[in-house]
Parts: structure tokens; C-alpha cells; sequence
């Protein structure tokens, strides 16, 4: 058998595994174990008295891999970022947001609902979990539109699809996790979330207007509020802002001048703000640690996948698995463009099932060098490429495309996280409700997908600059 | 997907070892969160030092680097207790009682494979820095600063040994209840439906006043 | 016969003679013995030598300055200023370290035979606004430079910042540092050369040393033939090697005229200045500590000198 076969039972074999119910992490690792001993032993013949020699030399290669790849400077954005959202919520950040943005932009059509997209996308910049921000924004924003007389489904879909958010708009736990992956520049991933978030957060309060101009279970506007309430509303929101202009200013300085320092500095200093931020409001050493110990169980969560797919991807490299997908796809006879929409088509499939770090994690390793290839490698320049844009830039935008198309999946049924997070939250809701009710929200995706298709720029623009 | 439930407790001496070996995993992971805390402190240090007084901290990325392992690793046991590490459940949650309890026990065994040959694969490659005769005992170290690495390389056999320990409990636990037929045994994480655990999220993310 | 062999990054000049040795032993064997080569596929750069003791694959690359403690003999050879100006220079030294007693122990310690070098030029700085070309501005200057080569730097006041080599170009743009220490080639794939106003043409402070190593068993389990195919191919590669090399450190005059990059020269007595305050106490400092781990540190700096002076004389 080929190291290539190999490497198809074994991943075979892992898909089962996670299908049937073991913990994604360790399926992976196991099957990357397995898969290690399969090629080591099959080198020496299947010789069964050189079995405990490969036994050996797998088992020893997969130990590299814990230490050897979370020590690594850039992965310490996750639990910082992690840390900035939990603290967030004791620094009053989520009720503060969602208060300026009803005070600002409730006299739209449907203006609650608008409020609570704008609110969701201010919270995303302080933090880098979607489902987190859905839940938050469920206790707070729901009762406020059922009280102003919105379709409850609606309002439910509203902040399921508001909390999507969170992934793009820059810190993002997910976009770190590509660019480590991808081995690409995680300040530039960062920095490109920052307009494709606002564009689809624009999408849906585009959508919510003209949902309200031709239904009325889409509520009315909330008038009423003097320019002096408008911007008392502003100062409890400020860190916020603050947290914004610094992870800037460390990713690319607007002002022309000297960065202050690395995006993972900028992370840890936005954490830091927050952190004097929620002292002042009355956070002290209980609420810390449990703030400290719900950060180190998601973040140990988090790279427990992390390293449990990287022995998975160790042995693909063994197999060459990656090298021939790349051949496969870039051998195929069709229009490169094709080959990605169908690549795409191929995540929302993949998305339905499985949670989006999982997944990422998954498929990213054989993907990614072929998406790649399909643009003409690693180093091709703008003008030779298949896609119009140079190697770097390519794995930018395949990166906001593919993270964008995980947030999708999070509202997608049968299993979208965000929606069940929702329904979870209200008593007088189903997950069938939600669902429901996230379905324009759905289609507002799939435009805005297409478009960043058809327009890269929207992507590239921002990290073009720096 | 991420089904972290409550474990039930009680007086039996399987329930007893589960809150004990609970105890340290729960030190554990406080290391690790003040971890994380500490590379939010060092990064102040380090900006300011290079901003203001032109002195960054030497090795800055060295530290760093140390400091993930604790981060990363040290609170897997911690995770698994109640269950947090994520799986799909389609399947296995429409499992009931018995046949349910069965196949946790082979997901656990699966586990227990992988973490036992894990803790000899990584005590390899801690031995492989560590050296009595070295100075520092260090053979291997930092680009850097030349940071032993041999202490972070430890930490992983280490949290790996208590995560098998974690696993041998929940498989007498899911066994247990696969001989007795329990409907709700101790020592292991229940499943609830995502729904249940959104509930319970959102409470506790209320309770800290959000 | 099928090797793998662990490098890392993509290829490029830096890995040429791996590629090149790849070639010649499947040609020179009938395709009877094939060398794969992964880039990144198998281990991280930094744990290439965890690989090769472990028995993962047969061959790998890395270098010396990623982990002192690994290999402290051959970091004799990442010593500040030790003279070393051109490639061939360079690859005469490490050689002759390389067939050093100590040092074949040093890395038989990993399982590994350490088979040829992959010579790097000197380490010379590109830097943004006004040239540095007197010790005294080095003052307080942020230098990305790792190893030896910051401790070189920092004994003359400035400030060594640690900086991957993939961030660096980014730190020099947003000026977290101020200069960035490489070799050509890297200045020209990490692109640090595109922020470069000038690039220091004399001040070669010391470079890097990254040898190729193969697994001692696999290297023992060849057949004779085999061994001596690999053998006899080495020197072939090293030369292909450093024509390559030589194409591109044309290419490097043409880059710096192209971007209008002046070439700074450094005095003699600034150097001379230099090299007493950094090169010296590094070096004394470096033979005490090696000679404490039982290393014979004097004996391989003066086979360095040595060789030095005997390829000069041989031109
Ligand atoms: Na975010
Ligand atoms: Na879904």
C-alpha cells in the first residue's frame, strides 16, 4: 500500500471516530498515532519484529508534538483573547454597548434590531467567541425587542446571526488558529476580519431595514432620545473603543508613524484595559479566579484540538497526503475559480456537522496547499495568478473565506451552535424557532460570501496598506 | 457539540477519589489562567520598557514560550471532568442507558490508549532536554536568552498523568453504571442536550453581572 | 532505498545542496536510492535533531544558534567576528570542525553524522533613516539579531529585540526595530530589503551555522555503494551550492542599486574597536563556559583560526 492509501484509510478512520462520538481532539490524535505506526512499520516491511521499533519511533514523533507546538509566541492571542471576553463581562462592556447603539440608531426602521447587529459587532472587537457574544446578547437584547413588539423568531435570529460577528471583527480566536495553521502573518489575518466584519454586520442592518419597510413583525423605531442622552450613552462604552485603536495601532499604526508592537502585545494590552476596567467597576479576587479558570478550560480546550490535529497532520506529512490533494486538484480540468466555489460549497456541507475550530483545524492542512497551488504557489505575483492576487494576499483572503464560512455554519441547521446557545437561553423559544427565524439572515451570508468572492478588494484592501 | 455537564457527587468511595483528583486539577488550571494572566502583565512590562525606556525585556519571546505549555496542556485533565473537551453527539446522544454507558466505556478506552502511549512520548522528549551532567541540566534551550526547556517539557507527562488518572476514574465510573444500570452514576459527565448547556452558560455569564 | 529529510521553510539558495544531493544519489544509483524532501512536513525546524535521534527520518537541517544547549561545540562557529568573508571560507571551517573528534561525540549524542554545512554569508545590518557607520551610534540602536550576534551587539549599547524572522520585516516597518541582521537571501525573501534605506557592506559580525546531518544507523544500514554514492556526492552539492549562492549575491548588487540602498563601510579602527569590545570578552566568556562542560573550546577556536589562515594561503 502507497503512504498515500495510508493516509486516506487513516483519515477515513479518523472521520469515523468523530462521527461516532469521540472527542474531536482525540480522535484526531489517535488516528495520527495510528496512522504513524502504519507508515513507520510499513518501511520496514511489515516485518512483526520491527513492529515495536515503529511502535517506538511514532509514539516518540507524536510526543514531539504537544510541547513542540503550543509553545509558540503567536498561539498566546487565544487565551488572551479569551481573557478579554470574559472580563468584559464584568466590566459592564455588553449592557454599556448595547445602550449607545439603541440611543444612535434606534429611529431606523426596525432600529432595535439594528442596534443589536451594531452592539454585536462593537462587542466582537473585544471578543473572540461567537457563542459567547450570542449568549450575552440573547439576555440582553431579546426582552428589549419583544417588549417593542418584534416577532420573537425574529428577534431570535437577530442575535444568533449578530453574534457571527465576533470571528471577523479583529480579535478572533478563529483567525489566530488559520494563521497558525497557514503559517501566515496573524496581524495581517487580524486586520483583514476588520472590514468584511463591518460589511456583513452593514448586510444584515441593511436587511433589517428592508425587512421593516415591508413586514410588521419587524418592530417599530425607538425615537425619542435628546443628542445629550445620545452621547451620555457613549462614556461606559469607551474601552471598548479604546481596546479597538490599540489592537490597531499595534497591527498598523493609523497615524503613519511607529507601531507601538506586535498584535500579540496589542492583544495582551487591550486585555490589560479591560481588566483596570472591571476592577473599577467592582471586579475583585473571587470573580477574577473564575474568571482565570473558565479562561483556562476553554483555552486548554482549544489546544488540546490544536495539538491533537497537529500528530493527525505530523503523520499526513509523513503520508505526502497534502502534496497529492494539491496535485489532484490543481491536475483537475476546470476553471480554477470552480475548483474554490466548490471547495466552499464543500465547508457549508462539512459546517452542518461539525463545530468550526474543529473543522478548520481538519481540513485546513490538505486545503490549504491546494487552494494555494490553484492560485499559481505560495510566491506567485499578482499578475500570474489564477485569482488575481499574489501568493501572501491569496492565503488573506482563502483565510476570511473560509473563517466566514465557519460563522455561517453556526447558523445553519441541524447543527448551528450559535442558535442552540439562543434557544438555550429563552424558555419561550425552540431551536426549530430560532432557526426559523435566522433564515434571512442565512441568505444575507450567502450574499455576502459571494460578494467577497466576486470582490476580493474588500478583503485586501485594509491589509494591503500595512 | 460541547457537552460539559455537572458530576454527580456522593459518599461512595469512586466519588470520593473523582472530587480528590478534582481538587488538584482545579490548582492546575488555576496555574494555568494565572498564566495567561502573567503574559497579560508581561506584555504591559515589555511595552512600556521598549516605549518609553527604549529596554525591552531580553527574551521576551522566550518567556512567552515557556509559558504556553502551562497554558495549553496543564488543565486537560480539568476539561475532561466534565466533559468540555468537544465532540459531536448526534450519535451518542440518542444513546440511553446501557448501550449508552457501553459506548462511553470505548471512548474512554480509546482515550486511555492514546493518553497512556502520550505520557511515554512525551517523557521521551522531556528526556531528551534534560541532561544531570549539563549545566542547568539543560540540553536543550531557547533561541534566545538559552532558557532551559526542560521544565516546560515536563509539565506535559505530568498534566498527561493526571488526565490518565482522570480516565481510569470515568471508566469505572461509565462502568459501573453499564453493570448496575444506573440512570445518573457519579464521577462522570452527564449529557445534556446543547440546549441545557446554553441555558446554564448564559446563567452563569448572567450571574457574573453581564 | 527511500530517505526523508526534515528542512523546513520552502526551497530556496539556503537548501539548494539538499536538493542537488537529492538529485545526484538517485541519478548515481539508477533511482535505486531516493532522498524525499519535506519542508516542514516531518518536524519543526527547531526539533530537526529530537527527529533524527528518534529515527523519524534520515536526514535533516538546522541550525546551531536554535538551540545552544543541543549542540555547544559547533556554536564555535556562530562566534562574533571570527574573520570568515566569503562562502568558500566558510565552508573550510565547518568542515573542519565538523571532522573534530568532540564534535562528532557532541552530536553522536543526537545519533548524528554531521555531513555538510549550508554556508550562510556574514550577517551584515539593513537599517532605516541616516546610516550608522561609527560605533557610537549603535548607541541605544534596536537590532534584530539573535544568538552571538546580540550579545556582539548589545556589548556596544544597543538593544537586541527578539523578532521572528517571518515579523521582521513588519517590526522594521512600524519600527520596533530599527535594523534587522541577516543574511542576503533573507533579507531578500523576508523582504526586509524593501524598507532598507542602507545596508552595512564590511561590517560582518558573524553568521549562523547550519549543518545537514543524517541518522548514524541509517547511514551504517547503506550499502557500501550507496554510502559511498552519498559520500562522493557531497562535495558536488556544496559546489552547486555555492555557485547558486554566488548568482544571487549578484542579483543582491543589482537589488541594491534597483532600490537605491547605499552600502555603508565601516572603518578599520571602527571595527578594530568593535571586535575588542564585543569579540573578544564573547569569545573568553564562550571558551570558559564549553571548557567547564569538558569540551575541548580552545582547540576547535584555534582549528578555526587555523583553517582560516591555511585557505586563505592556499589562494
Ligand atoms: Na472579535
Ligand atoms: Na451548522
Amino acid at each position: 500500500m502507497t503512504s498515500v492509501e495510508i493516509g486516506l484509510w487513516v483519515s477515513g478512520f479518523m472521520v469515523l471516530l468523530v462521527v461516532i462520538g469521540m472527542r474531536v481532539a482525540f480522535a484526531a490524535g489517535l488516528a495520527g498515532l495510528i496512522g504513524l505506526i502504519w507508515i513507520f512499520w510499513s518501511k520496514r516491511g511489515y516485518d512483526p519484529e520491527m513492529f515495536g521499533w515503529a511502535l517506538g519511533v511514532a509514539v516518540k514523533t507524536a510526543g514531539q508534538v504537544p510541547h513542540g507546538k503550543v509553545a509558540n509566541q503567536a498561539l498566546s492571542l487565544i487565551p488572551t483573547f479569551i481573557l478579554i471576553g470574559y472580563l468584559a463581562y464584568y466590566a459592564g462592556l455588553t449592557k454599556a454597548l448595547f445602550e449607545a447603539a439603541k440611543r444612535w440608531l434606534g429611529w431606523l426602521p426596525g432600529g432595535l434590531a439594528v442596534s443589536t447587529v451594531f452592539a454585536t459587532a462593537g462587542f466582537a472587537a473585544v471578543s473572540g467567541a461567537s457563542v459567547a457574544t450570542a449568549a450575552v446578547f440573547a439576555r440582553i437584547a431579546i426582552p428589549e425587542m419583544l417588549k417593542a413588539g418584534y416577532d420573537k423568531r425574529f428577534a431570535a435570529g437577530v442575535v444568533a446571526a449578530g453574534g457571527t460577528l465576533a470571528s471577523l471583527i479583529p480579535p478572533s480566536a478563529i483567525l489566530v488558529i488559520y494563521a497558525i495553521i497557514v503559517e501566515q502573518d496573524v496581524g495581517k489575518l487580524l486586520l483583514a476580519g476588520f472590514i468584511p466584519g463591518l460589511f456583513s454586520a452593514v448586510v444584515y442592518g441593511s436587511l433589517i431595514v428592508g425587512l421593516a419597510v415591508l413586514f410588521k413583525r419587524v418592530g417599530p423605531p425607538v425615537r425619542g432620545f435628546t443628542w445629550g442622552q445620545r452621547f451620555a450613552a457613549l462614556p461606559p462604552a469607551l474601552p471598548i473603543v479604546a481596546v479597538v485603536l490599540i489592537i490597531i495601532g499595534f497591527v498598523y499604526n493609523p497615524f503613519g508613524e511607529d507601531a507601538w508592537g506586535t498584535p500579540t502585545e496589542g492583544g495582551a494590552i487591550g486585555a490589560f484595559i479591560v481588566f483596570c476596567w472591571a476592577v473599577a467597576h467592582g471586579m475583585r479576587w473571587p470573580e477574577l479566579k473564575s474568571a482565570l479558570l473558565e479562561t483556562a478550560k476553554l483555552s486548554v480546550m482549544i489546544f488540546t484540538i490544536i495539538w491533537g490535529v497537529l500528530i493527525y497532520v505530523r503523520f499526513l506529512g509523513f503520508a505526502d497526503l497534502p502534496g497529492a490533494f494539491s496535485d489532484w486538484i490543481t491536475g483537475l480540468d476546470q476553471p480554477p475559480m470552480l475548483t474554490l466555489i466548490f471547495i466552499l460549497l464543500a465547508y457549508a456541507v462539512l459546517g452542518m456537522f461539525m463545530d468550526a475550530i474543529g473543522m478548520l483545524l481538519l481540513t485546513l492542512p490538505v486545503v490549504y496547499p491546494a487552494v494555494m497551488a490553484l492560485n499559481g504557489g505560495d510566491f506567485v505575483s499578482a499578475e500570474e495568478s489564477a485569482f488575481g492576487m499574489s501568493g501572501p494576499m491569496c492565503a488573506v483572503w482563502f483565510g476570511i473565506l473560509v473563517v466566514k464560512m465557519a460563522e455561517f455554519c453556526l447558523i445553519t441547521p441541524p447543527i448551528g451552535l450559535n442558535c442552540f446557545v439562543v434557544a438555550g437561553v429563552r424558555d419561550d423559544l425552540s431551536v426549530q424557532d430560532v432557526f426559523r427565524g435566522v433564515t434571512p439572515f442565512f441568505i444575507a451570508d450567502a450574499v455576502t460570501i459571494a460578494l467577497l468572492v466576486a470582490f476580493p478588494a474588500i478583503v485586501l484592501w485594509l491589509p494591503s496598506l500595512a | 457539540m460541547a457537552n460539559s455537564g455537572a458530576v454527580r457527587e456522593d459518599g461512595s468511595f469512586l466519588s470520593r477519589l473523582d472530587r480528590d483528583l478534582a481538587r488538584l486539577e482545579r490548582v492546575f488550571a488555576l496555574v494555568s489562567g494565572l498564566a495567561v494572566f502573567s503574559i497579560m502583565l508581561f506584555a504591559v512590562v515589555s511595552v512600556t520598557g521598549r516605549n518609553l525606556l527604549n529596554r525591552p525585556v531580553p527574551g521576551y519571546v522566550d518567556w512567552i514560550e515557556q509559558l504556553m505549555p502551562f497554558i495549553a496542556i496543564l488543565g486537560i485533565a480539568y476539561a475532561q471532568r466534565d466533559g468540555t473537551h468537544i465532540r459531536m453527539d448526534l450519535v451518542v446522544g440518542r444513546l440511553k442507558g446501557r448501550a449508552l454507558w457501553a459506548a462511553e466505556i470505548l471512548g474512554v478506552l480509546a482515550m486511555l490508549a492514546l493518553m497512556i502511549l502520550l505520557v511515554w512520548g512525551t517523557w521521551a522528549h522531556f528526556q531528551r532536554s534534560f541532561d544531570f551532567a549539563a549545566p542547568l541540566w539543560s540540553r536543550d534551550s531557547t533561541i534566545d536568552i538559552a532558557l532551559p526547556l526542560w521544565p516546560a517539557k515536563l509539565i506535559v507527562p505530568m498534566a498527561f498523568s493526571v488526565m490518565v488518572l482522570r480516565l481510569l476514574i470515568q471508566l469505572a465510573g461509565y462502568s459501573r453504571a453499564f453493570i448496575l444500570g444506573l440512570a445518573a452514576p457519579v464521577a462522570v459527565p452527564l449529557i445534556r442536550s446543547a440546549a441545557q448547556v446554553a441555558a446554564e452558560e448564559a446563567e452563569a455569564l448572567n450571574a457574573k453581572g453581564g | 532505498v527511500e530517505w526523508n529529510a526534515s528542512l523546513w521553510g520552502s526551497r530556496r539558495a539556503f537548501t539548494e545542496h539538499v536538493e542537488k544531493l537529492a538529485e545526484l544519489v538517485a541519478e548515481k544509483s539508477g533511482g535505486e536510492f531516493t532522498i524525499n524532501v519535506s519542508y516542514g512536513g516531518l518536524s519543526k525546524n527547531t526539533e530537526n535533531l529530537d527527529g533524527i535521534s528518534i529515527g523519524a527520518f534520515e536526514m535533516a537541517q538546522f541550525c546551531a544558534g536554535y538551540h545552544r544547549d543541543k549542540n555547544p561545540s559547533i556554536t564555535v562557529l556562530e562566534l562574533p567576528f571570527l574573520g570568515v568573508s566569503t562562502l568558500e571560507e566558510e565552508v573550510a571551517v565547518s568542515h573542519a570542525v565538523y571532522a573534530h573528534p568532540a564534535v562528532a561525540a557532541d552530536l553522536g549524542r543526537w545519533n548524528a553524522k554531521l555531513l555538510m554545512t549550508s554556508p550562510m554569508p556574514q550577517y551584515n545590518i539593513v537599517g532605516t533613516g541616516e546610516p550608522r557607520d561609527e560605533l557610537a551610534e549603535f548607541d541605544g540602536m534596536r537590532v534584530r539579531a539573535t544568538g552571538g550576534l546580540g550579545q556582539a551587539f548589545s556589548a556596544v549599547g544597543a538593544v537586541p529585540t527578539s523578532v521572528t524572522a517571518t515579523e521582521a520585516y513588519q517590526a522594521m516597518e512600524s519600527g520596533v526595530v530599527d535594523t534587522v541582521s541577516f543574511a542576503q537571501h533573507a533579507h531578500l525573501s523576508f523582504r526586509t530589503i524593501d524598507e532598507a534605506d542602507w545596508w552595512t557592506e564590511n561590517l560582518n559580525p558573524g553568521t549562523v551555522n547550519c549543518p545537514v546531518v543524517v541518522n548514524t544507523d541509517a547511514y551504517a544500514a547503506l550499502s557500501d555503494e550507496h554510502r559511498a554514492i552519498l559520500d562522493e556526492s557531497v562535495p558536488e552539492a556544496i559546489d552547486y551550492y555555492l555557485e547558486n549562492y554566488g548568482a544571487l549575491l549578484d542579483r543582491w548588487e543589482e537589488v541594491l542599486a534597483e532600490k537605491g540602498v547605499e552600502k555603508v563601510t565601516i572603518s578599520e579602527d571602527q571595527l578594530a574597536e568593535f571586535r575588542k569590545i564585543a569579540a573578544d570578552p564573547i569569545r573568553e566568556t564562550w571558551i570558559a563556559d564549553m571548557s567547564a562542560q569538558g569540551l575541548p573550546a580552545q582547540e576547535l577556536y584555534d582549528l578555526v583560526m587555523d583553517t582560516l589562515e591555511q585557505t586563505r594561503a592556499g589562494n
